[in-house]
């Protein structure tokens, strides 16, 4: 069978670049799921989790927003950050959504900013339960 | 003649500030490594926006944004400048200072509103000493600037760029060419005044009559909208690395020359010191030979 070649890429470094049965990931509004031969596709990331399953063994990566580009078997993960979920700061996310949860928004700018932080501090708080 | 032993403990200084700049010419080798593999380790990111924005303008999507527009008047304008938090690393504060300030007069005479901003101790002080008071400080990037620590100043940027609060964001930094070759100057980052790779597939695009092989979720159009801050913050990011690796490489060339004069010095002091305790010697001889002489009779 096909593989999937897995490439995660952040700012700073390549963060991964592997062999892969099958990835999930976030998208902007729900998961997506990627088994070899999927049609070319380009996509906008959320937050939240990603799963990478190569050789039966499953790692949980938390990615924070991005885009994703698929073409010839090849994933091409473009993120912010790409942390695995065993290394997820649960008490930094947690002190993020108090925090946010705390601020006032007024204007819709702000309310979508405050919006952000929560999802991500709660994304977090998820992956790195999930990674326990 | 000077007297020897002043000579000879000047050469001993001058010997232990040849060991201290060699010390600081490997560590900046080391350190400009490390950037180094950082900045090329950077540009992976770097060509796969440059390809998901050729790919978004290939499926006949004109590549527009609100950040890429020039502004009609410019109100408020940003000067951000990146130097240093050390010193002795030869013109490399002084070049970017030297670009940084008449950029900023010429601001101000233009601007309404402009204000200036900087990263590291040496330009602070640097402007400080011109009696100009920049805005904001930074002090927390060295040779490994984290993406993190840029996109919160990116994001700050880009907040107020929507709001209308800023019209223009220019960076002075010292690019890096080639390890040979590095050079201050100013750029303008915001409005942005094109992103690679649209207009490589401009031309594509009337080939291939706007049809991409691509399926964009959910559109190509709110893709290209989170593209253009992205390829803004990675373009700042990208001035910051090539900051960090060029004061590596100037920081190390001149520790080298500094290290090579020291060792021209101390042949020189060796040869006076040499010659000094020579013609002492002499002295004393003759006066041994002197005082001989004058028992002899």
């Amino acid at each position: 069978m096909a593989e999937l070649n897995c490439i995660v890429v952040t700012p700073e470094k390549t963060a991964l670049e592997t062999k892969a049965e099958f990835v999930a990931m976030p998208l902007y509004d729900g998961e997506v799921g990627i088994l070899p031969g999927h049609s070319p596709m380009i996509g906008r990331l959320g937050y939240g989790e990603m799963r990478i399953r190569a050789a039966g063994q499953e790692t949980r990566y938390y990615v924070d927003g991005g885009f994703v580009q698929v073409a010839d078997n090849v994933v091409s993960i473009l993120t912010n950050r790409a942390v695995l979920g065993s290394s997820v700061d649960a008490e930094a996310a947690r002190a993020q959504l108090a925090s946010a949860t705390k601020q006032t928004a007024a204007t819709d700018e702000e309310l979508a900013i405050r919006d952000r932080l929560v999802i991500q501090a709660r994304t977090q708080i998820r992956v790195a339960e999930r990674a326990k | 003649m000077a007297n020897a032993r002043a000579l000879d403990k000047r050469r001993k200084s001058v010997r232990n500030i040849r060991k201290i700049t060699r010390t600081m010419e490997l560590i900046a080798t080391a350190r400009f490594k490390k950037a180094m593999d950082r900045a090329t380790a950077a540009t992976a990111y770097t060509r796969r926006i440059t390809q998901l924005v050729s790919d978004l303008a290939s499926s006949g999507l004109e590549v527009r944004h609100p950040l890429m527009e020039p502004r009609e008047e410019t109100k408020s304008a940003l000067l951000l400048v990146l130097t240093g938090n050390r010193g002795l690393c030869g013109g490399y504060n002084g070049g970017v200072i030297r670009q940084a300030i008449p950029r900023y007069k010429e601001l101000q005479e233009s601007v309404a509103n402009v204000q200036l901003e900087v990263s590291g101790k040496r330009g602070l002080t640097a402007l400080n000493f011109r009696g100009i008071e920049p805005n904001e400080s930074f002090m927390n990037f060295d040779d490994q600037p984290r993406f993190a620590e840029v996109e919160v100043i990116a994001n700050r940027y880009l907040d107020e760029y929507a709001a209308g609060r800023l019209d223009r964001v220019e960076v002075a930094y010292t690019r890096f060419i080639s390890i040979g070759k590095q050079e201050a100057i100013v750029e303008t980052l915001l409005p942005l005044g094109g992103i690679e790779g649209a207009d490589i597939a401009g031309d594509a695009k009337d080939a291939s009559s706007g049809e991409s092989m691509y399926e964009f979720l959910p559109s190509a159009e709110s893709i290209l909208e989170e593209v253009v801050p992205t390829s803004f913050k990675v373009k700042l990011f990208k001035c910051f690395l090539d900051a960090a690796v060029s004061e590596q490489i100037a920081r190390m060339v001149a520790m080298k020359a500094a290290t090579e004069n020291a060792g021209d010095m101390i042949k020189q002091l060796s040869m006076t010191y040499n010659r000094a305790r020579q013609s002492q010697i002499t002295g004393e001889i003759m006066e041994i030979i002197g005082g001989v002489e004058a028992l002899k009779n």
